[in-house]
């Protein structure tokens, strides 16, 4: 007894100067915005042992295969083997070989995060080779040029291709499109022997999308973490890829355990428990301060320390791209979803006013916080159902140019950072410059992405702390405006793409509500009209003669019960977590609180039309 | 899905799906983890709203005909199950699907078993012949509210009056292969598997 509580005296004493001195160290590096640059040496080191790890795998993977030729281990990811070859010829641009060489390149990355400062000076020597194409870090990043750009195609073209040859099962021929061009489906008159028969076979090609959708869809994937390509040798995805390889590995994944858990864990918690300390009380001071310019700078400097410390307690490194572009003026900031985390992130370089929904306990604190030294947005839940009142309310404050610009994430829900799913047009109606922001983690080092069905908002703290690091990359878009002609859904599309483009994520139009609600009927009548309508251009030969046989769509697409999603897909979300209560009440809402078009001066939203031109093969 | 488990099939089973259909190992792995991810409940069995759950198929006009050829075909003596789809009927439906195989020849997947496939899809009573009615009910399916009844009717006869051979007001599985005898089924009834 006495001891263990001698050693646990000798423990104190010796480890706690350290522990005071490095965060101590975090701090002030972080109020001063500077950066001594361990934490890009943290992240370089975790990527060469990631690779190590990987080579290991590797030559493990293939003396076993030598020796037991008749019964290849189930290793699902390393199917890639002869996916490779073909990926090689692809990657032209990026790294030379899939394997092992992947990781050098990324230590030509010139960070240019804004503020690096690392709680850990040690260089923890953890495996793990990760060589997803859909790490970001490859690319060479200079400070302010858009270099990404190019890059990001490469890596969208690389993901691309690496989905489906490495882990898909099968090469879509057939989909369903949501768009609404179907009058390029078919010429004007289709000769054909028999419609009934024509229906028939267009039929079969349904049936061939359904069972393609059933085997790999586009939609259900999102909501699930991204696959990684190997291992980055961290408990939760080691079911995935670990089968025994060698000691060594398994050695280094227990170290590389206990220093998460052990040193990381209790640093980032202390640091965090600072910062949010920080940030109430400073908040209560500013609060007490005089509006006006003042005021506003102090909040500016303020902010901008907390963020920096909270994003310490997370090991965030950020790369910043194109500051340029950065919001100054009021106006509206968009951004892609991916998790709760992400408003922390992009507040770390530029100061927003936030908007979202009232919570109770430790977040409602901090909302209400924060709301003390500048404004932010919090609507109550009753109010979210009120589209006027919230479009009101954001119109104000976008119109008011002593306010800050304000983050909006339009999807609504957090998908899982390979996509961009459809953005509600609510924001984008509003008539006020829009500030694109494109936002990229690279997942080997800690997958962002909240997953609300699976765990509580405590458990993915937890998750995120006890992670290697939270790497992201931001770019700032030039700001877009709504032009002469454009309705609001266009012009949300558009800035989609653009943000798409630049992350070099997929552009979905699938709502990101989905996730928890069904497809409403209203969709698949959608279908049924598209359909109707190719149908319509079909003449049978035989009748050609007589004229009531085509003519089929215009009396019945009027008046069709306007149901299901077409109320509130366009609200404005949460910054914060929210989604969980929320949406499934939204869903079940939604059927009853029709928004006739009428009411209010927001257009129908189309980009729930979907269309199907199926035999587009 | 990236980081649940992968496969606890057994290589027993294992061994008799790849007996039955033409996948191979890793096809199977891979649609087994499909599997997995679309059963949310983790039950080891899919119900039908599992399959609702993929907005792609919900959109599908013909989304019901297709859960309903899962759940009533998977079974290979044609009982129609009680709402509980096992891996080996999942997949046993899914390899209808194969290109056309070149070396089995009582696979799953000949032009004829692709054809059989189609029509007990659209043969909703089960009694091998699609009658008037159970077009309609497709044409239907397809095309919604967009067309009359009236309409529906007449391509409904029309059709009939084109295969029914032998004029008993119903198609039989012969009427319905003859119908189709121009159409290149092997294509439009196969997806690309990858290795």
């Amino acid at each position: 007894m006495l001891g263990i509580e001698h050693l646990l005296f000798v423990l104190t004493t010796f480890a706690f100067p350290p522990v005071a001195l490095t965060v101590l160290l975090c701090i002030i590096l972080a109020t001063f915005g500077k950066s001594l640059g361990l934490r890009q040496m943290y992240v370089d080191t975790l990527i060469n042992i990631f690779e190590w790890g990987a080579r290991q795998i590797k030559t493990t993977e293939k003396i076993r295969r030598k020796e037991s030729a008749l019964t290849a281990p189930f290793f699902l990811n390393k199917l890639s083997e002869e996916a490779d070859d073909d990926e090689d010829e692809i990657r032209s641009m990026e790294t030379p070989h899939f394997e092992a060489t992947d990781g050098i390149t990324d230590d030509e990355i010139e960070a240019r995060s804004e503020t690096e400062s690392h709680d850990s000076g040690e260089d923890f020597p953890s495996v793990d080779s990760d060589f997803g194409d859909e790490s970001c870090l490859k690319r060479k990043f200079g400070s302010t040029t858009s270099l990404a750009s190019v890059g990001s195609c490469c890596s969208l073209r690389n993901r691309k291709m690496s989905e489906s040859s490495t882990l898909g099962i099968i090469k879509r021929e057939t989909q369903i499109y949501l768009d609404d061009n179907f009058s390029e489906d078919i010429p004007d008159e289709v000769f054909v022997r028999s419609r009934g028969w024509a229906a028939i076979r267009d039929s079969v090609d349904f049936v061939k999308a359904g069972m393609e959708a059933i085997i790999e869809d586009e939609v259900t994937s999102r909501f699930e973490a991204e696959q990684l390509v190997s291992w980055n040798m961290l408990t939760r995805t080691s079911i995935k890829f670990y089968q025994f390889v060698n000691w060594k590995l398994s050695a280094l994944w227990i170290l590389g355990f206990m220093f998460r858990y052990c040193v990381m864990l209790p640093l980032r918690f202390t640091v965090f428990c600072i910062g949010l300390v920080f940030l109430i009380s400073s908040t209560a001071l500013i609060g007490l301060v005089p509006i006006g310019n003042w005021k506003k700078a102090l909040n500016h400097k303020c902010m901008l320390i907390c963020y920096r410390i909270l994003s310490r307690s997370l090991t965030a490194v950020v790369y910043f791209h194109d500051e340029h572009y950065k919001a100054q003026a009021q106006g509206i900031c968009v951004a892609n979803h991916t998790s709760p985390i992400d408003a922390l992130i992009l507040s770390i370089d530029n100061v927003y006013a936030l908007i979202g929904q009232k919570h109770e306990g430790l977040l409602g604190i901090v909302q209400r916080a924060l709301s003390r030294a500048s404004s932010h947005i919090w609507f109550e839940r009753s109010e979210a159902k009120d589209r006027l009142v919230v479009a009101q309310k954001l119109k104000e404050h976008c119109t008011n140019p002593d306010k800050l610009p304000i983050l909006i994430f339009p999807e609504g829900t957090c998908i899982n950072n390979t996509s961009v799913m459809m953005f509600k047009k609510g924001s984008f109606e509003i008539g006020t410059t829009i500030y694109p922001i494109a936002m990229k983690y690279d997942s080997r080092f800690g997958d962002a992405f909240w997953n609300s069905s699976e765990q509580s908002w405590c458990g993915y703290i937890m998750r995120m702390m006890t992670s290697w690091a939270i790497i992201c990359n931001v770019w700032y878009l030039p700001p877009m405006t709504r032009r002469d002609g454009e309705d609001a859904v266009d012009f949300a599309n558009r800035v989609k793409k653009e943000i798409a483009n630049k992350g070099g994520l997929v552009d979905l139009e699938w709502d990101g509500g989905l996730k928890r609600a069904k497809v409403p009927p209203k969709m698949v009548a959608k279908q049924q009209e598209r359909y109707a309508n190719r149908l319509s251009r079909y003449t049978s030969v035989s009748e050609v003669v007589k004229d009531e046989d085509v003519d089929v769509t215009s009396d019945y697409l009027v008046d069709k019960p306007v149901s299901g999603y077409n109320s509130l897909e366009d609200l404005p979300e949460d910054v914060f977590i929210d989604e969980e209560e929320d949406e499934t009440i939204d869903a079940h809402d939604e059927n009853e609180n029709d928004d006739p078009a009428g009411e209010s001066n927001i257009l129908p939203n189309k980009p729930l039309s979907d269309t199907v031109s199926l035999v587009k093969t | 899905m990236g980081n649940s488990n992968s496969s606890i099939l057994s290589d027993a089973e294992m061994r008799e799906i790849m007996d039955e259909t033409q996948f191979n190992k890793h096809q199977i792995l891979r649609l087994y983890t499909r599997f997995a991810s679309l059963d949310k409940n983790g039950q080891g069995y899919l119900s039908r709203d599992d399959f609702l759950n993929v907005p792609e198929l919900a959109v599908n006009p013909l989304g019901d005909r297709i859960i309903d050829a899962f759940f009533t075909l998977g079974d290979s003596d044609g009982d129609s199950k009680s709402g509980q789809l096992t891996f080996r009927q999942f997949v046993r439906i899914l390899a209808h699907f194969q290109p056309i195989s070149k070396v089995k020849d009582n696979a799953l997947n000949s032009r004829k078993d692709k054809l059989r496939f189609a029509f007990k899809m659209y043969d909703l009573n089960k009694n091998n012949y699609i009658t008037r009615e159970e077009f309609k009910v497709i044409l239907n399916s397809m095309v919604g509210a967009n067309i009359t009844s009236d309409q529906l009717d007449k391509i409904a006869d029309k059709t009939l009056e084109e295969a029914d051979q032998d004029r008993d007001g119903k198609i039989s599985f012969e009427d319905f292969c003859r119908a189709m005898e121009k159409t290149d089924i092997e294509e439009k009834m196969s997806m690309r598997f990858l290795n």
